[in-house]
């Protein structure tokens, strides 16, 4: 349990299964698609790893379910939901850009939100944000650091946020 | 000495009119045809996130702009002559204000109100945001802020309205061999639209 909500862990291959029980059985009855979506979830134990999340509501019990699921960042599949509930068309199309995460069954898997001719999937946490190559943070780095501070410890070692390369890693030379 | 006519030389001449010469047209007949552009803008507000929810409370009763001249809510990009770029800007709308702001008639005038449109704002780290509309478009004055107050929007307004005064169409159409201030070449008057996208890219989701 998270903020009071239930997480349910289910398998790859009982995703499809998982949500349909939650809408059908008489106890979850889970008829209200809230959202679908997925975060990056890589760490050392489990490298190139997705996790999609799914919320329901239940108006006749007044609960919320949350079904997680993990899936591998590189060539992921996982079933599609929208012949459970159709709300989960256009989220699993924006999980699809963002993370590349293909549903199968989907009818139309294409991007939504992304301009044409974007490359990539900007919410991995391997996306570079170019913008910060370019130009550093300007502000302080860490809660409680202001910038003329930056010079006073050269040993604490500097946290770089997902998607920042250190400087000299990334773009050209 | 009498009127001479006008010669394209370095020195500019004493010649009295309008067109090529305007730029050097006497300050009455500037005056007064300035003095019609700057108080009668029509505005056309491409509002796009929260900077918009701020232009609409300068057009509303308690920061009203209309008493600017400046005339809210324009029908259309073409019965425009003022567009107001408020909010974000994304690389997916780009190209739609590049289109809007081409299919209004010159002469026109942009104003940036918000830091997103300045310069990305907040945003400036996004994947998708544009830093700044001015990649796109010329503009005229920039409103920082996030948001900017409605009464930053109506000093901008009237910043504007000082520069149009000072402003001369000779020098803004290169009419004139010489120009001072930002000049919209002829071939500006006269370019053809940017085209929409072919149906084929058009999506129906």
């Amino acid at each position: 349990m998270s903020f009071t909500q239930l997480t349910v862990d289910v398998p790859l291959e009982q995703w499809h299964d998982a949500a349909v029980a939650t809408r059908d059985d008489a106890a979850v009855a889970c008829a209200f698609f809230d959202w679908l979506s997925a975060y990056d979830d890589s760490s050392e134990e489990r490298p190139a790893t997705l996790a999609v999340v799914a919320h329901a509501w239940s108006n006749a019990h007044k609960h919320h379910v949350r079904l997680r699921t993990h899936v591998s960042s590189v060539d992921g599949r996982l079933a599609t939901l929208t012949d459970v509930w159709p709300g989960a068309n256009w989220h699993e199309r924006e999980t699809f850009e963002m993370f590349g995460i293909v549903f199968d069954g989907h009818p139309n898997l294409v991007p939504l939100l992304l301009p044409d001719g974007f490359e990539g999937h900007p919410l991995r946490k391997d996306f570079i944000l170019a913008s910060r190559v370019a130009k550093a943070w300007p502000g302080a780095k860490e809660p409680g650091e202001s910038d003329h501070d930056t010079g006073g410890s050269p040993g604490r070692r500097r946290m770089l946020p997902p998607g920042v390369p250190a400087p000299g890693e990334w773009g050209p030379e | 000495m009498g009127l001479e006519l006008p010669r394209r030389q370095p020195t500019p001449v004493q010649i009295q009119g309008i067109g090529p010469a305007s730029r050097i047209a006497p300050a009455p007949i500037r005056f007064v045809l300035n003095w019609g552009r700057r108080y009668s803008l029509w505005v056309f507000n491409f509002g796009l996130a929260c900077c918009a929810i701020e232009f609409i409370a300068t057009s509303m009763a308690r920061h009203d702009f209309i008493r600017l001249g400046v005339i809210p809510f324009a029908p259309g990009p073409r019965q425009a002559d003022l567009m107001v770029v408020s909010g974000t800007v994304t690389d997916k709308m780009a190209p739609a204000v590049k289109r809007l702001y081409e299919q209004m008639p010159e002469p026109k005038y942009v104003i940036s109100f918000g830091s997103c449109s300045n310069c990305g704002g907040p945003y400036w780290d996004s994947y998708c945001v544009t830093k700044g509309v001015d990649q796109i478009i010329p503009v005229d004055v920039y409103v920082p802020g996030c948001p900017p107050r409605p009464e930053a929007l109506l000093h901008g307004i009237l910043r504007l309205q000082e520069k149009i005064g000072n402003e001369s169409l000779g020098d803004r159409y290169h009419w004139a061999p010489q120009h001072h201030i930002r000049s919209v070449g002829s071939e500006t008057l006269t370019a053809p639209l940017v085209a929409p996208p072919s149906g084929a890219d058009v999506r129906v989701s």
